[in-house]
């Protein structure tokens, strides 16, 4: 569980420093203002140090192995022509650092490299220990229905495509979770069928809503919905019960207004279950959501932060707090209240 | 009970309130109005011995002159104001202005609210031209050191806050 995250130089940040929540963290900002980019770092850091013991074969971490599997990851995560390419955009040699800090973990991964840095990375701090369960990546659009063959294709061609898509369409393809945690994740899944109306099912390589009229395939879902159903999917196989870490890019993207309320809940009741989710958002109507339901007393328990990103002359500044009203000003909120005064002008014509 | 007349809405307070109209004390245009290039004023301060409230109106049906965009930064620039001229006029107000800030700062707590009157419904897409949600949220940023439960209502929210005056 990632608990503090410091960026030197890395795209649009000079230097920015996160402390995350257990439960829930929500990044808001304007485009350009790095979002994506603080989500797939600390992705590439929790996938990194999840999958280490697997990968490598060591039971701690080596600093020769995660210098080659930091540097592949961003690679495949960032996909840059060159490594250097994510150092901070400005002249001369830039060193770019990026430090994640781990809960019950006192060192840490930190890692670094410049500006001319083709494809090597420096270890700057070594974890003592591996993480756990792998993280899951959400990106903006549903991966249901490009899933079936597309993890032999991308292993076997060159696909312009981000890694995160090929991590997830692993998930998504594992088989489902046995045993003692059914219980638990009946009880998410309850709510999440009943949106959908019926249960996700892999079959022969190929995604389907499986409801009480019939099989219904991935592609006929409407598209605000698959989103439901992969997350509902990351559930029922357990990459989403118990210890993991959910990175999810913008969850509003193409859901109506109905779906994202659910989408916030469903967002709250995996951190509520020990899940620590990253949220990057432009909708207001999400961030107003999760607020209001962190209200009530059955998110009590779930612990909050909130990040504001904005561009300034000195790079992407931040302002995070435990609330909303901790990150300054919101420019979606901004945005609103600008398109009410065009309206009256608009009115008074 | 003390009544209060700003612009065409009429607020009366209970009966053992002090309500005053801030905007107007001689205290405020003559003296404090100049500190620092401009100071702003809220419109009214209703007190009763536990609760100062800091009030303004905005009646968008009379062609309130200020955005929607910058209306919360307004209000927010007012109280700030306010709550420095009440420590002046506390020590170098006369009378009743000064007895008057002396009650307002004795109070254990200090409550924002803005009052805001819109045009009735006229899309279905723009309900209120100007969402109080939307004003709300940027002003629960600007003065949570001072109220971090600020109230955005109008007369019809006024009964659903319970706030103990009325507006007609």
């Amino acid at each position: 569980m990632l608990t503090r995250l410091i960026l030197k130089n890395l795209t649009v940040f000079s230097e920015a420093e996160f402390v995350f929540a257990n439960g829930l963290n929500v990044v808001a900002g304007a485009n350009g203002t790095g979002k994506s980019h603080l989500l797939k770092v600390a992705y590439t850091i929790a996938a990194v140090s999840a999958r280490g013991e697997k990968d490598s074969g060591s039971p701690v971490p080596t600093k020769s192995y995660l210098e080659t599997a930091v540097a592949r990851k961003l690679f495949g995560v960032f996909r840059p022509d060159e490594l250097g390419r994510l150092a901070r955009w400005q002249q001369g040699v830039q060193r770019c650092q990026a430090e994640a800090r781990f809960r019950k973990k006192p060192l840490g991964l930190g890692f670094s490299f410049d500006t001319k840095s083709e494809t090597k990375v420096v270890i700057d701090r070594l974890p003592t220990k591996w993480e756990g369960q792998p993280p899951v990546y959400l990106p903006t659009r549903e991966l249901l229905t490009i899933y079936p063959g597309f993890v032999s294709l991308y292993e076997t061609t060159d696909l312009p495509f981000e890694e995160t898509w090929r991590d997830t369409c692993i998930l998504l393809g594992a088989p489902l979770a046995k045993g003692p945690r059914l219980v638990e994740i009946e009880q998410m899944l309850d709510p999440l069928e009943e949106q959908l109306g019926g249960r996700v099912l892999l079959q022969d390589g190929r995604f389907y809503l499986k409801t009480t009229d019939g099989k219904l395939e991935a592609h006929l879902v409407a598209e605000g919905l698959r989103k439901l159903a992969m997350i509902a999917r990351l559930i029922a196989t357990g990459s989403l019960i118990g210890t993991g870490s959910l990175f999810w890019d913008e969850p509003e993207a193409n859901l109506n207004p109905k779906v994202i309320k659910q989408v916030a809940r469903t967002i709250l009741q995996l951190c509520q279950s020990g899940i620590q989710v990253f949220v990057a958002s432009h909708s207001l109507f999400l961030i107003r959501e999760l607020d209001i339901l962190l209200r009530f007393p059955e998110f009590e328990g779930v612990s909050a932060r909130f990040f504001g990103l904005r561009l300034g002359e000195g790079g992407v500044t931040v302002q995070q707090g435990n609330t909303v009203d901790d990150i300054g000003t919101i420019d979606a909120l901004q945005e609103e209240l600008s398109q009410s005064d065009r309206y009256i002008e608009a009115e008074a014509k | 009970m003390p009544r209060i007349h700003e612009g065409n809405l009429i607020f009366d307070f209970p009966s053992d309130w002090l309500a005053e109209k801030y905007d107007q004390w001689s205290f405020h245009i003559h003296h404090f109005q100049q500190v620092c290039g401009g100071a702003k004023a809220i419109d009214i301060l209703a007190v009763n011995t536990v609760t100062c409230w800091l009030i303004e109106v905005k009646d968008y049906r009379r062609g309130c002159k200020t955005t929607a965009l910058e209306l919360a930064d307004v209000v927010a620039q007012k109280v700030r104001d306010t709550l420095a001229g009440l420590a002046s006029a506390r020590v170098r107000g006369l009378g009743t202005e000064r007895q008057a800030a002396d009650a307002c700062l004795k109070c254990a707590d200090l409550r924002v609210v803005l009052h805001v009157e819109q045009p009735a419904a006229a899309s279905a897409i723009f309900p209120s031209p100007i969402n109080p949600a939307n004003v709300l949220q940027r002003l629960r940023q600007l003065v949570k050191a001072v109220d971090p439960k600020p109230l955005v209502v109008d007369i019809s929210a006024s009964p659903k806050h319970q706030l103990p005056w009325a507006v007609k």
